[in-house]
């Protein structure tokens, strides 16, 4: 596929984006997407672009805001038929992250990201019937990955002894 | 007696798990110690001779990276990324050496686009071996084995000479080029390399009537449907007939400068993504000679720690083609000397969770060694 057909996807694309919902995009320099959505709108928008040929959910993140008490969701989307990347972004309140799942959109591999998210960041998705935990084991404290649980502290406290002279380096810091 | 059998939901099995429930079923688990199966485990419900679910058993290798990493200055995080997976830890170094050159807006030198290709592709070789010679070993296959390792060393020898670790670079790969220049003499081992690497080929192409074929012919076949909508990518997408490759679709340093072809399969079953894998050899092989044929003479500075190193405000998605699949990193600055988030995507947590959960239900217990490690599975970069 050449270079002006890419473009030419990614101008349809954008274009009818714009047209349907409301919402704030940029092409970055890599040709990559980026669309900022609202969270009522989120679900609508990821379901257009997987029926706009984003077959492939190549990853779902969350980054933590704890000042403006948010958690910013990114879906990043690659399109097999056109070659585009676009990330769909959306935020939602940090003190009661509820969000409905991608599940029913891209299936599994949608499921497996959300089931992380969950874990690491407490992220609670709608729809998405196993949440379980996936690699922590026994875990009671606050989800990990979240920017206020401080894993020096946690590691100090629960792996170090104070009185141990051999592990003194680990408590001047 | 009754008993709880975990029900694969993304499978929906129920049929046979009822089938199971009067005949007496018992639970099966495949790791997370079984000799070749990594750090990692999966349980399975077992009727019989037959899979009926899996549940995949992730953890033992979760290290927490992406945390870690918001810790970290860029180039710490170069020498971290090696742990990412410790089969191909130049790969990695490749991804994250991307994002922060990208959000960095960093220019790379072109020699040092080179060495980065390089570099990536004797990892992809050196993945593939390794992965030739445990899938051998889980087939009872010996002798594949024991070439498989035997090989694998002399890409070691030559990941040793030029960056100082067999496994581990520390970085080699790193934001702003590489380390060092290759040290002189190079061109000539990589090259005395790829001549041993040919016959390495031909040697696994005269073993294809064996066990190894026999075992892996017909088995854990994904179908292209499946094999999207479980988010397959890289060999094994590859091998149920869909040719996508990032290094050809959103080229990255200077792939778009070599000819190379992407093998594809429409069989989706574990021996068409052995023959892929032993291709993808051959193919790197051949950008590795174009590479060293067009590799620019001017020797490259080393790249030293910059006294601010501050990672500017800003997002981006990088992504790369490693050996197993689609690698990639989403990280966020904001302007700080690390970066405020570092997502990291490998291609095994779907390879590992549901692809393989999907790929077992309704298989014989003793093709479960075979439908693991034709995916080539890695548990590093599943559990970061």
């Amino acid at each position: 596929m050449t270079g002006n057909q890419r473009t030419a996807g990614m101008g349809s694309f954008l274009e009818a984006v714009r047209g349907k919902f409301d919402t704030q995009d940029r092409v970055a320099d890599d040709g990559s997407i980026w669309v900022s959505v609202a969270k009522e709108q989120l679900l609508e928008v990821l379901a257009f672009c997987k029926a706009s040929g984003f077959d492939h959910c190549s990853a779902i993140s969350a980054t933590d805001w704890p000042e403006s008490e948010t958690f910013e969701l990114t879906y990043h989307l690659w399109s097999y038929h056109d070659r585009l990347l676009v990330t769909v972004k959306s935020t939602i309140d940090r003190t009661d992250p509820v969000v409905g799942s991608a599940m029913a959109i891209w299936g599994p591999s949608a499921q497996i990201h959300e089931r992380e998210l969950h874990e690491l960041f407490g992220v609670r998705f709608q729809g998405n019937p196993d949440l379980a935990p996936l690699f922590l084991e026994n875990w009671e404290g606050p989800p990990p990955f979240r920017k206020d649980f401080n894993w020096r502290d946690f590691v100090r406290k629960e792996f170090y002894d104070e009185g141990d002279p051999r592990e003194l380096g680990y408590w001047d810091r | 007696m009754t008993k709880e059998i975990p029900v694969n939901w993304a499978t929906g099995t129920d049929s046979v798990v009822s089938k199971c429930s009067e005949e007496g079923g018992y639970d099966l688990y495949f790791g997370p110690v079984h000799p070749g199966s990594g750090n990692f485990g999966v349980r399975l419900s077992v009727c019989g001779e037959q899979v009926i679910a899996a549940r995949a058993d992730p953890g033992y290798l979760h290290r927490g990276f992406e945390k870690l990493m918001e810790y970290r200055t860029p180039l710490q995080n170069a020498v971290l990324s090696d742990r990412l997976c410790i089969l191909e830890s130049l790969n990695w170094n490749l991804v994250h050496a991307e994002a922060v050159d990208r959000l960095q807006g960093t220019e790379i030198p072109d020699r040092a686009k080179y060495l980065r290709v390089i570099m990536a592709e004797l990892s992809r070789i050196q993945s593939h071996i390794i992965w030739y010679g445990v899938l051998s070993k889980a087939l009872g296959f010996d002798t594949g084995f024991k070439l498989a390792f035997t090989y694998r060393d002399y890409v070691l020898d030559v990941f040793e000479f030029i960056t100082g670790g067999r496994v581990y670079p520390a970085g080699y790969i790193c934001p702003g080029g590489v380390r060092r220049d290759f040290p002189d003499g190079t061109k000539k081992r990589i090259e005395e390399l790829l001549e041993k690497l040919e016959r390495m080929i031909s040697e696994f192409e005269s073993y294809d009537t064996s066990t190894i074929c026999a075992r892996t012919r017909g088995i854990g076949v994904l179908t292209l449907e499946d094999a999207i909508r479980l988010g397959a990518t890289g060999p094994v997408l590859r091998g149920s007939g869909l040719r996508a490759d990032v290094r050809r679709d959103a080229p990255y340093e200077v792939y778009d400068a070599f000819d190379f072809e992407i093998p594809v399969r429409e069989e989706g079953d574990a021996f068409a993504r052995l023959t892929i894998r032993r291709i993808e050899v051959e193919q790197s092989i051949n950008i590795l000679r174009q590479a060293l044929r067009q590799l620019p003479a001017e020797k490259l500075p080393p790249v030293k720690p910059k006294v601010v190193n501050k990672i500017p405000e800003g997002e981006v998605y990088v992504r790369n083609e490693i050996a197993r699949g689609e690698a990639a990193i989403y990280m966020r600055g904001v302007g700080e000397s690390h970066p405020y988030r570092c997502k990291v995507r490998g291609p095994d947590l779907l390879h590992m969770i549901p692809v393989l959960e999907h790929l077992l239900v309704g298989a014989e217990v003793a093709d479960v060694p075979a439908i693991y490690w034709s995916l080539n599975v890695c548990p590093a970069d599943m559990d970061r």
